[in-house]
């Protein structure tokens, strides 16, 4: 599941990048490995791993992002600190990437240390959103990303949701249409990502033998940012509010 | 029926081209660039044109052009590029032709920042260019209602011959939220006997702004005019959210009063008579709206909450006219009304202001 140092993450806009790579990198904390998140995106301008850098650190893992004025801007800004991750032969690597091909770009810059079998670049897909309905375009959008970042994916995240309209079958007719690719490509389905609260009913139903990656969420809209406040009695994980 | 799960911006994009709109005209800027993005991949698919142009204003008149030869035609941009816009869109609401334009608002005033505000709403409902002209503005609240609104869109720029302006701000066109797209109908483009498309043997079609004879100016002010007395009759629209008994009516539009349901939802577990006049027309704003519901009697207050330093409040002002006390919140520059900041500024009023 982590046998690599580095974990890259690459996908269509809106494919639940960000909360993917932000989940597997609690993930590895969990298990005890000491773990840098990456923000590597450079073209959505909200809803990004720095809106919830202090919770992050507060969760133990550490966070590169642009730090001050530039973490407001919407500017192709990448601190030093990212090459030290790439460098290190100590931590674990996990990174976050901008969407589409134009988000993937940015990987060509880290090509020459993103040596052969020292990554895994991971292509997550959400079969609900537009550009990635059925086998035929995500195959070809896998094409288009790999073009760009000038690397090989070496798997697939299956990672099918409609926000919080999610239901188990949704999760699996998703997951169906990415095992179709994963074939098609001879690609390693990696894992398979799940709401926490969804998680029992998906493991029920579940035939294979595959890793579950339980998601809690993190990039919501203010209006559920609204309701943690400790004044409502609402249980929620503490947020930071975005600016 | 599909449920896909889409970003506010795609849905403008989608929702134009299941409108028939087949030219698109832009320039990027954040936070509404994903819209331009969304619309190069599909405009090709349905074999429209997605052409990005120079500038602002060239998008701009790119659409009075297109307009003007009938086509089904649209731009968007965000705050500092519809400024830009502003003599184009002057120009043809003059010539009375039909476009439709989004503004995903972001934090100003000047370059500002790329955060989310509403504070672009003077300028959408004001006028914005020179002249005595209006725009239909429309103010989606979710990524569903986009991409119905957008369909409405078209079809009042076209039956009132005016453009129409879709305002929504950042947070709306970032969103993500799920939606179901309707079948594909092939719907019914009505003739379009204003477009400058060739004779045919009927009259001259002529698209002229130049009034140069003052008589002849007021007479085409006055038809204008005239125009936008019937659009204010016909066309408000609104939602009203629990506002039965409600004591205290907050008012807000787009993504503040998405905050303000959860508010409203909030205080009435508390047992708080509140409610929402959530107006979807900003401009005609709709005045049928506090003039039914102060019909019973039961109101005591207004609040309008906004993501600016208050703008429609003025409307809320003309619209209650004097009837009953108006308040006031806001947060500004990007911020965001939070939950609980907007309750306890309800509670203020409930408990303690005499009615």
């Amino acid at each position: 599941m982590h046998e690599k140092k580095l974990t890259i993450f690459v996908g269509n806009l809106g494919s639940g990048k960000t909360e993917i790579a932000l989940n597997f990198a609690l993930f590895l904390v969990k298990q005890g490995y000491p773990t840098t998140i990456v923000d590597l995106d450079i073209i959505n301008p909200y809803f990004r791993t720095r809106m919830v850098r202090h919770v992050l650190e507060h969760m133990g893992l550490k966070v590169i992002c642009p730090r001050g004025e530039l973490a407001n801007a919407d500017l192709p800004s990448l601190p030093p600190a990212i090459q030290g991750v790439l460098e290190d032969t100590f931590d674990y690597g996990v990174f976050d990437v901008g969407g589409d091909e134009i988000g993937a770009t940015i990987l060509g810059r880290y090509k020459a240390f993103l040596l052969k079998n020292s990554y895994a670049l991971y292509y997550v897909i959400n079969q609900c959103r537009p550009f990635t309905r059925d086998k035929a375009s995500i195959v070809k959008n896998i094409h288009f990303i790999e073009k760009s970042a000038r690397l090989k994916i070496t798997g697939l995240v299956s990672n099918t949701n409609l926000g919080w309209a999610t239901d188990v079958q949704t999760i699996f007719k998703g997951h169906e249409v990415v095992k179709t690719v994963a074939a098609e490509l001879d690609l390693p389905v990696a894992f398979l990502s799940v709401r926490r609260d969804l998680m029992l009913q998906v493991r029920r139903k579940l035939n294979e033998d595959i890793f579950l990656l339980p998601l809690e969420i993190f990039m919501q809209p203010p209006w559920y940012y609204g309701i943690i406040d400790p004044l409502l009695k609402i249980p929620q994980n503490a947020k930071e509010i975005p600016s | 029926m599909a449920k896909v799960l889409m970003k506010g911006n795609e849905a403008f994009g989608e929702g134009a081209i299941r409108a028939g709109c087949r030219f698109y005209f832009g320039y990027p800027i954040t936070p509404q660039s994903e819209l331009a993005h969304f619309l190069a991949k599909r405009m090709p698919e349905v074999g429209g044109t997605f052409l990005q142009a120079e500038s602002e204003l060239a998008s701009i008149n790119m659409v009075f052009g297109a307009a003007g030869a009938g086509a089904r035609a649209m731009t968007s941009s965000s705050g500092p590029g519809i400024s830009l816009m502003q003599e184009g869109i002057s120009f043809i609401a003059c010539a009375e032709l039909p476009c439709v334009i989004v503004n995903i608002m972001r934090g100003g005033p000047g370059l500002g920042n790329i955060a989310p505000v509403q504070s672009d709403y003077f300028q959408a409902t004001r006028g914005g260019g020179h002249g005595d002209y209006r725009l239909i503005v429309l103010a989606p609240s979710s990524v569903q209602e986009i991409i119905d609104l957008i369909r409405e869109a078209f079809d009042l720029a076209e039956k009132y011959l005016n453009p129409v302006l879709m305002l929504g701000d950042g947070l709306l066109g970032q969103m993500m939220e799920p939606m179901e797209l309707n079948e594909e109908k092939n719907f019914f483009i009505p003739p379009r006997p204003w477009a400058a498309s060739g004779r045919m043997g009927g009259p001259k079609r002529i698209i002229n702004t130049l009034y140069i004879v003052p008589e002849e100016a007021e007479k085409h002010n006055l038809k204008l005019n005239q125009k936008y007395k019937k659009i204010e009759a016909n066309e408000q629209r609104w939602e009203n959210y629990q506002t039965e008994g409600a004591q205290l009516v907050l008012v807000a539009f787009g993504t503040a009063a998405r905050i303000c349901m959860g508010v409203v939802d909030y205080c009435r577990d508390q047992g708080l008579p509140v409610g929402l006049i959530r107006p979807i027309t900003l401009w005609p704003f709709p005045v049928k709206a506090f003039d039914s519901i102060l019909s019973l009697d039961t109101v005591h207050y207004f609040l309008s909450v906004e993501m600016s330093t208050g703008q429609m409040i003025e409307d809320v002002r003309l619209a209650v006219n004097g009837r009953r006390p108006v308040f006031f919140y806001g947060r500004y520059g990007g911020m965001l009304p939070v939950l609980t900041d907007v309750v306890k500024e309800v509670k203020k009023l409930l408990l303690e202001e005499e009615p």
